[in-house]
């Protein structure tokens, strides 16, 4: 009785992480923090007196091989602290994570291969190939992409997170 | 616990479902995007997820025309010769593509006719004209690929009469995507797979090939032929035995063999005499020197006589060497 308990409740964390990557709805949280998701891509001009500028556009026409930034802004709308705040983002489906390109004031920055189950940093995450042979982890590898604050989100304060991905 | 393992089940496909193709992600995917955040407030924990936004990928149209055949020995006054080239839908959606050839073509010594139709399909992936392959005609059968499928197409020319031997011509297929053509980056709203915009990709949506006729008015043919004499003054291949191997190299046609070149096996089981080596009843050294011959020791070992610029006129070149069974 105690094991099958056991089992239940171990089965049904790995279900919510799963789900949790693939982006399933869930209900809405009337919570304290929200959480803003923009997709935009660099659009380069040269003005008349040929001086270059890149500004972020948002992503609309995305073909294969473009780079889409991802920022994740997020805001305390309660007039508490929140603390242990942690963002998620699921490398998306047909993307792969550029190296280095994941940032974030006042935050550590893990990565997940394996679906969002495990967390750690990017120099320490190893993969097995089919061989058995054991190797870094390559960025386009990532599935996930955790931040953590390392102190609490004030009331009103805001922050951003932010990486980059490549559409396959 | 059904509906556990069955949410389980649903996560997981996909997962599966993340393949990519070569030519990239298909244009018409939906690039969805999720975040969530998690913490703390009071003592209790929440989750809240971010809106998702969604990406609809463009199409990006590339093509790659390549050349299949290496350069096409032709003669002169010959019909219907087939230069063989591949067109791949290098985009990433289903895209039509419009086909052109041309014979004219600058730094060439002739222009291939044309021949009437110009381009087929090979249809029956012979990688010849053949009847069973089907004329391309602009606007009716215009190929229509999915990402990375490709197409084999045959360009069909005649070749010219009174050509000199080891004259080159040349010619080119051409494809364009039928969606548009143009500087990287141009955008044709709303005209891609399914109603996306197609952005034009790396290729321009435009490409081409040239293949080449060598005209080469001149064959070589050999005849080989073995003789036995055995230790007792027999025929019988015994070991011991002595075999003497005769080739006779004949030029035919108009032009002349350039740098031809006889090469033979020494056959396994037998080995090499010394000295043994003719050209023409010449002795030839078995050392790689001045003379036209040599012998060449190693694991696969063989002779080797170079004929030079062999024509017609030269009349038959006569190879003898010999070996002894072992």
């Amino acid at each position: 009785m105690t094991m099958a308990k056991g089992w239940f409740k171990s089965t049904g964390v790995v279900a919510l992480s799963i789900c949790a990557l693939a982006g399933s709805a869930r209900a809405a949280d009337p919570g304290c923090i929200v959480l803003q998701n923009i997709a935009e891509v660099e659009q380069a001009s040269t003005d008349a007196k040929g001086v270059k500028t890149v500004k972020l556009v948002p992503a609309v026409k995305v073909v294969p091989g473009d780079t889409v930034i991802y920022t994740l802004k997020f805001r305390n709308t309660c007039d508490k602290p929140a603390e242990k705040v942690s963002v998620d983002n699921p490398v998306p489906e047909h993307m792969a994570y550029v190296a280095g390109s994941a940032v974030g004031p006042n935050t550590e920055i893990s990565f997940s291969i394996d679906g969002g189950y495990k967390f750690d940093k990017a120099e320490a995450l190893r993969k097995k190939d089919s061989d058995g042979t054991e190797r870094a982890a390559r960025p386009n590898e990532y599935t996930n992409i955790r931040w953590v604050m390392n102190h609490p989100l004030a009331a009103g304060a805001e922050g951003y997170a932010r990486f980059r991905a490549v559409l396959e | 616990m059904t509906r556990l393992q069955l949410a389980l089940a649903g996560c997981l496909v996909l997962f599966v479902s993340r393949m990519s193709l070569a030519a990239g992600t298909a244009a018409g995917t939906s690039i969805q995007n999720t975040a969530q955040v998690t913490y703390t407030v009071g003592g209790s924990q929440v989750t809240t997820p971010s809106n998702t936004n969604a990406i609809t990928v463009a199409e990006r149209l590339d093509v790659n025309v390549t050349l299949q055949s290496g350069p096409v020995s032709v003669q002169g006054g010959q019909v219907r010769r087939e230069l063989v080239l591949r067109v791949t839908n290098t985009g990433n959606g289903d895209e039509a593509f419009q086909l052109a050839m041309t014979s004219v073509i600058g730094g060439d010594n002739f222009d291939p006719t044309p021949s009437s139709p110009a381009i087929y399909f090979d249809t029956d992936a012979s990688g010849t004209l053949t009847a069973g392959d089907t004329a391309y005609v602009p606007g009716t059968n215009d190929p229509l690929l999915v990402p990375d499928a490709f197409v084999t197409v045959l360009v069909v020319n005649d070749i010219p009469t009174g050509l000199a031997n080891g004259a080159i011509g040349r010619s080119r297929l051409s494809a364009q995507a039928k969606t548009g053509t143009g500087t990287p980056g141009t955008v044709f709203a709303g005209l891609g797979t399914g109603g996306v915009d197609a952005v034009v990709g790396s290729s321009g949506a435009s490409s081409n090939a040239t293949g080449e006729y060598v005209v080469s008015d001149v064959s070589l043919s050999n005849v080989k032929s073995a003789t036995v004499l055995d230790p007792f003054g027999g025929t019988e291949p015994v070991p011991g035995a002595r075999i003497t191997y005769q080739i006779l190299v004949n030029a035919t046609g108009t032009g002349s063999a350039a740098n031809a070149v006889i090469d033979d096996a020494i056959p396994a089981n037998t080995t090499f005499v010394p000295g043994s080596l003719r050209l023409n009843a010449v002795a030839l050294s078995d050392a790689t020197d001045a003379d036209a011959g040599e012998f060449i020791p190693g694991a696969n070992p063989g002779v080797r006589v170079h004929l030079g610029n062999l024509a017609a006129a030269a009349g038959t070149q006569t190879v003898l060497f010999q070996v002894t069974i072992n």
